[in-house]
């Protein structure tokens, strides 16, 4: 479990690099990934979908957070962290399998696709609806 | 807001005393002109390096109504910028910006958005503002060794993140580093269809390489791992941005966009796995 946190934390960190964030925002960058992966991982959510849809609330909450803290934009954090849980790579597999002529495989892996896709999209709608004040007074009371 | 109204910075370009006589007018046209080109290339910037359609929206005319042109109008899409303005007070103005391609470089996106957080606290003058975003369009990128080593890494983490063992996140940093060599010498070139289809083959081929000269374990870990540097990332985010903000047709694009390159990666490797099934015998994953 450490291990794999601490995987996605240099994972992310990685990607972030690669996306050009600047240094010093690597450090809370790491933690989106690192968090988001961890509530990705936890044993009771039972199917994927509900897995990822979790895991992208509270990843699009902490990217608000941070940014209304670090006074950035949103961006920088959400795209770094979204990279793992991105249904990405079973929209790759749908393809593949497409390819390769396993058509069962395909539309089993290509529907799981569509459905964690669709709750990582829900997700960030729901968590951007949120009014901004909202972060803004969360933050002014804790510091 | 309010108390912002207070201080020197809103100096509408009408109650300017400068600006009365037809010489004045003449400057004040300049001048008008000077803050749209400003705030256009602004938002250039913006939209060049990965940035939401509201943000460049947003931050152009901040800029404009911070320097006192208020009648302005833009219609931002993924690639291009139409603004305009004018009305019986202000100068007509119109310009249309084409912006083909897009890189995701975050650092340019955080500085511009810091730069019109200032404009609201200082008094910049906007020749002030035109030199900090020539500063911001010249930032140079990280060097070309650090980012293959860095993709290294990032494939070796996500190997292991999912499932491989120490020979996966070998076989996959080693990989990262070709692939990434690939991308950044290889494919200047090419269309993205193109590039992504070689680089999806380019993967399976060292995948395949490396699990049979003993390196890799697991064929399935490897492969998403060295894959994952080729995920649309700021396509597929920024998509859902615009779709949650009503920007339904730059949402569209940018979804076709992150489809289309899932696609191609997804045809490279499944063509080499068909290759590989048939010539060598190896098994379909």
């Amino acid at each position: 479990m450490i291990g794999q946190l601490a995987a996605a934390f240099a994972g992310t960190v990685a990607f972030g690099f690669l996306f050009g964030i600047p240094s010093k925002y690597f450090g809370h960058c790491g933690l989106c990934g690192a968090v988001a992966w961890g509530v990705y991982v936890l044993p009771f959510w039972g199917s994927d979908v509900i897995a990822v849809f979790a895991a992208t609330v509270m990843l699009t909450f902490l990217s608000r957070l941070l940014a209304v803290r670090k006074r950035c934009p949103v961006t920088v954090f959400l795209i770094a962290g979204l990279i793992p849980l991105v249904p990405g790579v079973g929209l790759y597999w749908t393809f593949y399998y497409l390819v390769t002529g396993q058509m069962e495989q395909m539309s089993v892996t290509g529907l799981a696709a569509v459905k964690s896709a669709c709750a990582i999209v829900l997700a960030i709608v729901l968590v951007f609806e949120i009014p901004q004040k909202f972060f803004r007074r969360l933050f002014y009371q804790k510091i | 807001m309010e108390e912002r109204e207070g201080k020197n910075t809103a100096k509408t370009v009408i109650e300017n005393p400068e600006f009365r006589d037809w010489a004045g007018e003449k400057k004040r046209e300049e001048y008008e002109r000077q803050v749209l080109e400003t705030a256009l290339r602004a938002g250039q910037i913006l939209l060049g390096n990965g940035a939401e359609i509201f943000r460049v929206e947003e931050t152009i005319f901040r800029i404009c109504r911070h320097y006192g042109v208020t009648s302005v109008n833009t219609f931002v899409l993924t690639n291009g910028i139409f603004l305009s303005a004018g009305n019986g007070r202000e100068p007509y103005y119109s310009t249309v910006r084409h912006i083909p391609a897009w890189v995701t470089r975050l650092d340019k996106i955080t500085e511009v958005n810091q730069l019109s957080r200032e404009i609201e606290d200082h008094d910049y003058s906007i020749e002030e503002v035109s030199g900090r975003l020539d500063e911001i369009e010249a930032m140079e990128g990280r060097k070309k060794l650090a980012q293959i080593a860095v993709a290294g890494t990032a494939c070796a983490c996500f190997s292991f993140l999912f499932g491989g063992g120490p020979g996966d996140m070998a076989a996959d940093f080693l990989t990262g580093l070709i692939l990434y060599g690939f991308l950044l010498y290889g494919c200047g070139g090419l269309s993205k269809i193109t590039g992504n289809l070689l680089c999806g083959g380019l993967i399976t081929v060292c995948c395949i390489a490396f699990y049979h000269a003993g390196l890799g374990q697991n064929l399935r870990p490897l492969v998403m791992g060295a894959i994952l540097p080729l995920v649309p990332g700021m396509s597929f985010t920024n998509a859902i941005r615009d779709l949650a903000d009503g920007d339904y047709i730059s949402g569209a694009v940018r979804m076709l966009d992150a489809v289309l390159v899932f696609m191609s990666v997804g045809a490279g490797t499944g063509a080499v796995f068909l290759i590989y099934h048939h010539l060598l015998g190896g098994v379909l994953l």
